[in-house]
């Protein structure tokens, strides 16, 4: 049976949410407005319009870029220009207003955000902000680059990777192929963050699993009747000590993952195995500090998957902690030789789409998105009704397939970008990013060696 | 003692901007409820004594306050507060203006933008906005030149400054080429016909004429309107070949070669079909309203010995011309210009990752190459232990805003800069990154409608850019003085660049210093 080959393709489409973002600049016309109309002719974006009786209308902030030029062009000096106070007030000190409106943009019309000027942000950063990716010139040059002929894989394997196959003299494998699944993309989305029990998420979570050929991970208190037809690409996390309650999604599922608590894995493998003997048992494990005996331990045991998990609110006062964490793991691993025995997922303080490749390079095999997608759906990033208003990502029956579609947006803008970072790097497919710390200049390393003290 | 002039300086015009209501750092607001119209704050403000200009029809009716519009931005606002203490009836307060706070970013903050401003208007420094430095934290912004900290009133009193030697030689090997000096250590960045309006273009190439330095075409080919300025225009041949031949080579004094670009390496060019009108499409040889993407890399070079070909080639079609060679920041960007010294040529160009761009995609701009600031340490140190640092220019761009920041990248180890931006600032850029698509530049700058193109007289622009330039000759030179140095080539540092205890080179960095 001949398969004909088909390219991994995200299809985006506009999909504009209900929920609006508010607008980032807000222009005030004071009252010595003269209708003179001088803004409406400087304006190229259509902010400041004439009526059908030849008034100037309110001015439109939504279209607003800021430019300043309606300020100045007025002769009576009637228009200000400022930040908007409700853009400010969004989000915090990591899901700055600034990330959370590039990834409602995104999700919106699914194009990687292109804008000209140089960088307006801080020098460096902590965490993810305090690394540069380097690129290849004319020592090491790509072939192509991102428009060329080459096809740039993005797929990556969930489970165990043997190091070498064994043949016996009839050049017959010997060696047993272990379970091993091939995602398109090194994103999975990871089960949604503080809302109440909300069905048609999930739905939609489940669609976009499934278009997209990836997982969703979904609590398994939360199953609902509706997910059946998805199951093969969604992936129930279950307690230790539920198990047998939940047998039925054992044997549904590709991939299970189990909360990790102080418990026998020998044990827990033999009761998961007995239900599918061939499904994947990943461990949802919180980072810490003493993490790398349990990840030995999880590793020799046959688990095949560790989703590494960093607290969100942790990962915002400290975003330090979230590259530590994948680089401590990673070396780690490494350095027991056992790096490929086990899948490594990351997630918490992904923000946006840099933070992909840069959990990759930091040696994170694929990332689990979370806030970043309810981002998308309308998520004000308020931590549980801190300001004890409604959580805003209520889908409706009707709007399941804009949402599926809003995230699908999100991940083909980010795996467009995605794209143009290994373009850039001259690598043809992400694996071969996975680990590679000599793709990136860290902030650190650079002002130690040109600023700091080297005697 | 006073110098020689070594180069005729260009004069220095009054050049306002195009508006009267530019934005202003402080204003007044009123408290209408209290206002009792006695008009005594009229008469209280030093600046307004007795001119017509500030009566009450300035006065802004808005949410039950009024607000009086600083007509001209003399305002000084928290320092001065006159009117505020004069008012009887405590109906006044001062505010930092809103759209003040909403102009600018972390590394051109509002201040920076408002002071190339009045530079370029008046040609001279204004005290009320900091000129020096940005806020992004960290690179220049936490670098200063240690008199800056020794007397904090430092007077910028410059009349009695006296005129020193900033020219730079763009030819340090002895290839039998043309010596070309420039008389301050800048020259204008590559901006391609098609980024920018071909008005922007004409005023940076009169400008570059005026101050005897350089501009460059960028990649979109060479306008004939520019052939009458061509001894001060480099030629630019980049990925995409756009509007590139022998003739616009033999044309150039300077020919640049383009790898990379700071603000997108590894990506080639970009140009977004809505700018591609019939114009641009005819100079550059391709059909309108398409997108153009010059690839990434040049296919005719993958070794190092492929670009000494690529060098040679230049040097075969023009004898007498200079090779520039424009990369960006890898880490291995000390073996990159090793590479380039071996291959010929006799400057080459640092293009660091805040480096300006007409369109680039947000995630390169900021996550791709090394800024500035590292970059030139590593070759200077590396040129100098391979002893060939005093045969090559090394330029610094990407990310250079003030006169400041050209000091002190010559301090850590580069020749000269090349300065994109600030030169748009002048022309009355806000940079609110609105280059790329639709119409462009809501300002005539990085447009390529004929409508809004319109708004930038190269006159004016030229003008513009001359003072923005006096006015950082003046400043290079308060620096070299305070410094106790003869020229600005005595600022390059001869050894290797190693900070102890945060200091080098006059330089002190305030996160390392003990």
């Amino acid at each position: 049976m001949t398969k004909t080959f088909k390219r991994y393709h995200i299809e985006t489409k506009d999909a504009i949410s209900k929920i609006k973002f508010p607008s980032k600049y807000k222009i005030i016309r004071y009252n010595n407005c003269l209708n003179v109309q001088e803004c409406a002719q400087t304006c190229i974006f259509d902010v400041h319009e004439v009526d059908n009786n030849g008034k100037i209308t309110d001015p439109f902030n939504d279209y607003c870029r800021g430019c300043h030029l309606c300020t100045f062009a007025c002769p009576k000096g009637a228009i200000s220009l400022g930040i908007n106070p409700e853009f400010d007030k969004l989000g915090d000190s990591y899901y700055t207003p600034d990330r959370m409106k590039t990834i409602y943009v995104e999700s919106e019309t699914g194009r990687v955000p292109v804008s000209g000027t140089g960088y307006k942000g801080r020098f460096a950063g902590k965490g993810f902000d305090g690394m540069w990716f380097d690129f290849s010139e004319i020592v090491r040059p790509t072939r192509d680059g991102i428009h060329g002929r080459e096809y740039i894989s993005t797929s990556v394997d969930l489970g165990k990777k043997l190091p070498y196959l064994k043949f016996d003299y009839n050049r017959n494998l010997v060696s047993t192929l272990p379970v091993c699944i091939e995602i398109p993309i090194p994103i999975i989305l990871d089960a949604p963050l503080f809302f109440k029990k909300n069905k048609n998420l999930l739905i939609a979570l489940a669609k976009t699993a499934l278009k997209l050929n990836t997982f969703s991970i979904i609590k398994a208190e939360d199953y609902n009747n509706n997910l059946i037809e998805y199951n093969s690409n969604l992936v129930p996390r279950i307690f230790y000590n539920k198990i047998e309650k939940f047998s039925y999604l054992i044997k549904q599922s590709r991939i299970v993952e189990i909360e990790y608590d102080n418990f026998d894995i020998k044990y827990l493998i033999d009761r998961i195995k007995k239900y599918n003997p061939s499904v994947l048992i990943s461990i949802h494990l919180e980072y810490n500090r003493n993490i790398c005996e349990k990840v030995d331990i999880l590793t020799k045991s046959g688990i095949n998957i560790i989703h590494l998990y960093n607290n969100e609110k942790n990962s915002t006062h400290n975003p330090d902690f979230i590259t530590d964490s994948i680089f401590h793991v990673n070396s780690h691993l490494i350095n027991k030789n056992i790096r490929d025995e086990i899948t490594l997922i990351t997630s918490g303080g992904i923000a946006e789409a840099s933070h992909v490749p840069k959990s990759i390079i930091l040696g994170a095999d694929a990332v689990g998105i979370g806030l970043a997608y309810q981002i998308a759906l309308g998520c004000k990033v308020c931590y549980g009704n801190k300001h004890r208003i409604n959580c805003p990502i209520n889908v409706e029956e009707e709007d399941i397939d804009l949402a599926s579609q809003r995230i699908i947006n999100l991940i083909g803008s980010w795996r467009d970008q995605l794209l143009e970072i290994l373009g850039g790097m001259g690598l043809r497919e992400v694996r071969r990013q996975r680990g590679e710390i000599g793709r990136a200049m860290f902030y650190k390393n650079l002002e130690k060696k040109i600023f700091g003290d080297n005697t | 003692m006073k110098q020689k002039l070594l180069f005729q300086t260009p004069e220095i015009k009054y050049c306002s901007y195009r508006y009267q209501n530019i934005i202003t750092k402080y204003e007044v607001i009123i408290d209408r409820s209290r206002c009792t119209e006695c008009g005594l704050c009229v008469q209280t403000c030093p600046k307004y004594i007795g001119t017509a200009r500030f009566d009450y029809e300035a006065f802004q009716k808005h949410e039950g306050y009024l607000r009086i519009i600083n007509l001209n931005s003399q305002c000084k606002g928290l320092l001065c507060q006159k009117c505020v203490n004069k008012c009887p009836t405590k109906a006044l307060s001062v505010r930092i203006n809103p759209q003040y706070l909403a102009l600018g970013d972390y590394r051109w903050t509002s201040d920076l933008i408002l002071s190339i401003w009045k530079q370029a208007e008046t040609g001279k420094l204004s005290n009320r906005y900091e000129y020096k430095i940005g806020s992004s934290g960290g690179g220049f912004d936490r670098l200063r030149f240690d008199f800056e900290l020794k007397n904090k009133r430092v007077s910028n009193n410059q009349n009695d400054i006296e005129y020193i030697d900033t020219s730079i030689s763009l030819n340090k090997s002895n290839d039998g080429r043309p010596r070309i000096i420039i008389p301050i250590p800048v020259y204008g960045a590559d901006m391609s016909f098609g980024s920018v309006s071909l008005n922007t273009m004409l005023a940076r190439a009169k400008a570059a004429q005026a101050w005897n330095i350089f501009t460059s075409t960028g990649e979109g080919g060479y306008p004939s309107e520019l052939i009458k300025y061509k001894n001060h225009i480099i030629t630019q041949i980049a990925t995409g070949h756009f509007g590139v031949n022998a003739e616009t080579i033999k044309r150039a004094k300077i020919v640049v070669l383009k790898y990379a670009q700071g603000a997108k390496p590894g990506l080639g060019g970009h140009l977004l079909a809505d700018k591609v009108n019939s114009d641009v499409a005819k100079i550059r040889d391709v059909v309108p309203n398409i997108s153009l993407f010059s690839p990434f890399p040049f296919h005719n070079v993958y070794s190092v010995e492929d670009h000494y070909r690529h060098v040679q080639l230049i040097k075969d079609i023009n004898p007498e011309v200079l090779v520039s060679v424009k990369v960006s920041t890898p880490t291995d960007i000390d073996m990159v210009a090793i590479g380039c010294y071996y291959a010929g040529a006799n400057i080459i160009q640092i293009d660091g990752a805040f480096g300006g761009t007409g369109a680039a995609p947000d995630i390169a701009k900021n996550n791709i190459a090394m800024p500035i600031e590292y970059a030139i340490p590593i070759v200077h140190n590396y040129l100098i232990s391979e002893g060939v640092r005093d045969k090559i220019t090394i330029m610094a761009s990407g990310g250079i805003r003030t006169a400041y920041d050209v000091a002190k990248i010559i301090a850590l180890g580069a020749d000269g800069a090349v300065i994109g931006t600030s030169e748009l600032i002048a022309l009355g850029c806000k940079r609110c990154a609105n280059c790329e698509r639709g119409r462009g530049c809501p300002s005539g700058i990085a447009t390529t409608d004929p409508i809004l193109a319109n708004y930038i007289d190269p006159e004016w622009g030229c003008q513009r850019i001359i003072n923005m330039y006096s006015s950082w000759k003046k400043q290079w030179d308060y620096i070299l003085t305070k410094l106790g140095l003869g020229s600005i080539k005595e600022l390059l540092p001869k050894n290797k660049v190693e900070f102890k205890k945060g200091r080098f080179n006059h330089l002190i960095h305030l996160d390392h210093v003990r």
